[in-house]
């Protein structure tokens, strides 16, 4: 029954009444047919006849379709060795063309000031050892008394040791700001200057 | 879901009232003491050897160094100046009667002679004041308060009794708040203990079967914020010495093991 509702919707756009599909009805439409005509349906094209074409002719596309191709390439390849330049890093070049009014004249140690900086250095070098070893014992020595802290805990309560091998995660981010050369002026209003970003924007 | 979470806590408590049950009690009370530290806030003075090979890098780098915007500028000048006196040329004017080098350079050392640097004694290193961290700003700076222990009042620091069900980290963070208000920030270093001391009560204090206390002590760097106390005029911040001589001989020795020491 569905179908011939839907045939009678479009009965009006029917080229031929809906009874030669078979169906008997009698229906009567007041209102004028209009009048669409449609071809006849064909579900297939016409052959075309194929073109024949000179295979050099071919031949020759292709290749310059390749040689494009390959150009496109390379420039690709070259673009991608060239690198994002860094201004801090090349000497400007004012300066490099300077450089003969810029040199020092070079200093003329003598042989007794030589002979006193070397034997700095070398105490320097002792110095910095023996820092060094202080301050791997004193890590020793702080870490000792923690373990020893621990295991005393560890013999009190199993419970409370296994809560404080805990990672601390409030820990992360953990930032510090060490010792100044001179200690902040309290309530210090600084001078700041106009703020100007000059850097240069490197997006593509 | 939820009534399975609900049985496994139920459980647990079970099993930890259980074990506590069946294990004797321990004749130690557990305490935890916290060591605020207030870390210098300027550099140590350098000592002879570090002054001298600071000396010899910055003359080497001035050597070693390529002449300045400055020193050239200087050095035009230099020859602008001859030049005006010889008048053999034309001289540019007004080249010369900008502002030279030299100006430039008096002008700025006058500007900073005139700024001034806050001095690294302060107010409470004047007057002897221990109360405040705000003292000794090379030093590292530990926070001592006084603690009741028994019938007597002992200044160490800050301790207290752990309770049942906090755990060692938390009991730190109580006692700090306890002694010293809830304005004091700081920033606590980890959850295990870092040192450790053990004492015994005086025998006519002993009771419950409990002989003496283990107390672990809890590292914390100061923040911001003061002591606030009962007592706040023993409540002080000592460098390294002055612990050495205010606790107890034992105590001082158990406290410095997990400390930096100071070289100056």
């Amino acid at each position: 029954m569905f179908s011939l509702s839907v045939v009678k919707q479009f009965s009006r756009l029917a080229i031929s009444s809906s009874s030669t599909i078979g169906i008997n009805s009698r229906n009567i439409f007041t209102a004028a047919a209009l009048q669409f005509r449609i071809t006849d349906q064909l579900w297939a094209e016409p052959l075309k006849k194929k073109k024949k074409m000179d295979p050099a002719i071919i031949k020759a596309r292709e290749d310059r379709r390749r040689k494009k191709l390959e150009k496109q390439i390379r420039r690709l390849e070259k673009n991608a060795r060239q690198l994002k330049p860094i201004d801090e890093v090349e000497a400007p070049l004012h300066l490099i063309d300077q450089m003969g009014k810029r040199k020092r004249t070079p200093v003329q140690l003598s042989p007794e000031e030589v002979e006193a900086r070397a034997l700095l250095q070398k105490d320097w070098a002792r110095y910095k050892r023996e820092e060094y070893m202080a301050n791997v014992a004193q890590i020793d020595r702080i870490m000792a008394a923690q373990r020893r802290a621990l295991d005393m805990l560890y013999e009190e309560s199993e419970e409370l040791y296994d809560e404080a091998i805990m990672p601390d995660l409030q820990l992360i981010p953990y930032t510090i700001s060490g010792p100044v050369a001179t200690p902040p002026i309290k309530n210090y209003d600084s001078p700041d200057g106009e703020y100007v970003d000059v850097s240069k924007k490197w997006d593509n | 879901m939820i009534i399975k979470g609900l049985l496994r806590t139920e459980l647990k408590f079970c099993l930890r009232y259980l074990r506590r049950g069946l294990s004797t009690k321990s004749p130690w009370d557990i305490v935890t003491g916290v060591c605020v530290e207030r870390l210098p806030v300027v550099t140590p003075p350098l000592n002879d050897i570090q002054k001298k090979y600071k000396e010899l890098l910055w003359t080497m780098e001035v050597e070693k160094s390529l002449k300045s915007d400055h020193e050239i500028r200087q050095e035009n000048d230099k020859i602008q100046a001859e030049l005006l006196k010889n008048e053999s040329h034309d001289v540019d004017l007004d080249a010369v009667s900008k502002i030279t080098a030299q100006d430039f350079e008096d002008a700025a050392g006058e500007e900073l002679a005139q700024f001034k640097f806050a001095s690294i004694e302060t107010e409470a290193d004047k007057k002897g004041d221990k109360t405040t961290s705000d003292r000794c700003l090379q030093r590292h700076l530990v926070l001592v308060t006084p603690v009741k222990l028994g019938n007597d009042i002992k200044t160490i620091l800050p301790q207290g009794q752990w309770k049942d069900g906090e755990t060692l980290r938390q009991t730190a963070e109580r006692v700090l708040k306890e002694h010293c208000g809830p304005n004091l920030k700081v920033q606590f270093l980890s959850n295990a203990p870092c040192g450790f001391y053990k004492y015994k009560y005086p025998a006519e204090l002993q009771s419950d079967g409990k002989v003496g206390a283990k107390v672990f002590f809890y590292y914390a760097n100061y923040k911001s914020g003061v002591v606030e106390s009962k007592d706040r005029t023993k409540c002080n911040w000592l460098t390294r010495n002055e612990l050495t001589e205010i606790l107890p001989t034992k105590y001082n020795k158990s406290v410095q093991e997990f400390l930096i020491q100071e070289t100056f």
